[in-house]
């Protein structure tokens, strides 16, 4: 579909330079002489890298109609994270460096979003939320009632959250991938 | 009515409160008020002005709010004012002097982003016998009577990194001199470069380039950046320089964003007239709000504008450099937002 750079979202796939991009982040930009311009930063879904560019805002860019497909994370390497479809079996691999920081939050045989293009994966759409066991807490001090507290806890995927200083080893929580913010208990 | 109720449900804006920005609030009435002193102490007439106007000044790249004053049977179309300019400069005729204005500026088609706001505040400021390079100077010293206790600002304002717009696309986009002021050799660089180059002007590629590549590298090697001499065709209402191909305008950088600008103004009225009705034109063909135009401006400007260089610099742009923050929303304790 074509669209007006100006309308232009975070999350939308475009094809800029040759390249499938992934929009990072898009803004409105108005140098005050000169057409409104849409400044974008665009990953490159092959390198993992980022470029910033500043679209004219009338002008086309063709954003791509992509699919997402429900699949299951199964497992990771050096390089890759693996998912399966569940309905054909079928394998996907994703470089991490595409998917970024938030994949160390991904449980292995959890279910997921993947964001598919004729039929090659493109990245994971985020979960808005994932739930995790806490597997390593230290003790509370006792009698620390400074309101907002926290100490940093490991989940079972091994990475760090910081968390309230009443939540302890053995509860889930639940947390925002993306910002990796504590949400609260489950 | 109807419109008013259909772009409700294409933005559906919101107000939104957000306590936790007062302390970020607090810094921009710091700075709102260290503004105001540096202003009285160098003699700089504080001038507060009306926001709506029954005219305005054509400006092709400018969208502007139309409203209506109604009394009886008796209506009249008001608009408000994207810049003061239009007030300013009048006074600057009648021999006001040195003055200044703080206060908003309502830009429409400009939606909100970390940069962006249709409704703002706008400092400017005009000084007389003073050319662009000389208000570098002054406003050096304005930025250096800012002082805000902040542990995490990475900026000194002891001196500006310089760079002619030649030097900085030569350095950033290697486009060197001859092919930016060349608009034929110019496109031909945009283009092996991959811009689109259909449909487009010389300004909107220069600002494109500009913005893609030379912004992002501005004012972030602990001093803030000022660019000077834009070409002829980006002079906006700036006197040109002798070279016969640039402007004496400048515009300066901090953090990869455009904070203010200034220029040398045009005190020809025949060019300003020629303007006037060349922007008018444009406005007319990219069917943009058919204003007032504000014709006794011109008049006024017959009568006489002192040499005077005058500068424009965005508040909430300039606190968010003091405040540490990225974007205009976390300065302010209510935000429309959409």
């Amino acid at each position: 579909m074509r669209i007006n750079a100006g309308n232009l979202k975070k999350g939308e796939f475009v094809t800029f330079q040759g390249a499938i991009c992934q929009v990072q982040k898009a803004d409105f930009y108005s140098p005050g002489k000169g057409s409104a311009l849409m400044k974008a930063r665009l990953k490159n879904l092959i390198t993992a890298k980022n470029v910033e560019y500043a679209y004219k805002s009338n002008e086309q860019v063709e954003v791509l109609d992509v699919t997402s497909v429900d699949m299951q994370y199964i497992y990771k390497d050096q390089e890759n994270l693996y998912f399966m479809d569940e309905r054909t079996f079928n394998q996907s691999a994703l470089p991490i460096s595409v998917v970024g920081d938030i994949s160390r939050f991904f449980k292995e045989g959890e279910k997921m979003f993947v964001y598919m293009y004729n039929d090659k994966p493109l990245t994971i759409r985020p979960p808005m939320s994932v739930r995790l066991k806490i597997v390593e807490a230290d003790d509370a001090a006792k009698g620390d009632t400074v309101s907002g507290a926290k100490k940093p806890v490991k989940v079972e995927t091994g990475a760090t959250v910081m968390v309230p200083i009443f939540v302890k080893v053995g509860e889930t929580i639940s947390i925002n991938p993306e910002t990796g913010e504590y949400t609260g208990r489950v | 009515m109807k419109q008013y109720i259909f772009l409700m449900y294409n933005f559906n804006m919101k107000i939104q409160t957000t306590i936790k920005n007062l302390n970020n609030y607090k810094i921009y009435l710091q700075v709102e008020r260290t503004v105001h002193e540096f202003m009285n102490k160098n003699n700089y007439l504080k001038v507060d002005l009306p926001v709506l106007s029954p005219a305005l000044i054509p400006e092709s790249y400018l969208e502007i709010f139309e409203t209506k004053f109604n009394y009886l049977d008796k209506k009249e179309k008001l608009y408000l004012t994207p810049s003061p300019e239009i007030f300013l400069k009048r006074l600057l005729v009648t021999g006001v002097g040195n003055c200044y204005y703080l206060g908003r500026a309502y830009r429409n088609s400009e939606p909100n982003s970390d940069w962006h706001s249709p409704e703002f505040t706008m400092l400017e400021f005009y000084k007389l016998g003073i050319d662009y390079l000389e208000m570098a100077d002054e406003v050096l010293k304005l930025l250096q009577y800012i002082k805000i206790e902040n542990k995490k600002l990475k900026i000194s304002f002891k001196k500006w990194e310089k760079m002619s717009v030649a030097q900085a696309f030569l350095k950033f986009t290697k486009i060197n001199e001859e092919e930016l002021f060349d608009e034929k050799l110019f496109f031909n660089k945009a283009k092996e470069k991959g811009y689109n180059i259909e449909k487009t002007t010389y300004e909107d590629l220069f600002s494109q380039i500009l913005a893609t590549e030379i912004e992002p590298k501005l004012g972030i090697s602990g001093y803030p950046t000022l660019l000077y001499n834009y070409p002829k065709q980006m002079a906006s209402l700036a006197k040109l320089n002798e070279d016969g191909r640039t402007a004496q305008r400048c515009e300066f950088y901090i953090n990869g964003l455009e904070i203010g600008g200034f220029c040398t103004e045009l005190n020809d009225y025949n060019e300003q007239e020629k303007r006037f009705i060349s922007e008018s034109e444009k406005r007319k063909k990219n069917k943009m709000i058919d204003h007032t135009i504000d014709k006794s401006f011109i008049k006024a400007l017959k009568y006489g504008l002192p040499f005077c260089t005058g500068a424009g610099i965005g508040f909430e742009r300039l606190v968010m450099i003091f405040a540490n923050v990225t974007s205009i929303d976390k300065l302010k304790l209510i935000n429309i937002i959409d």
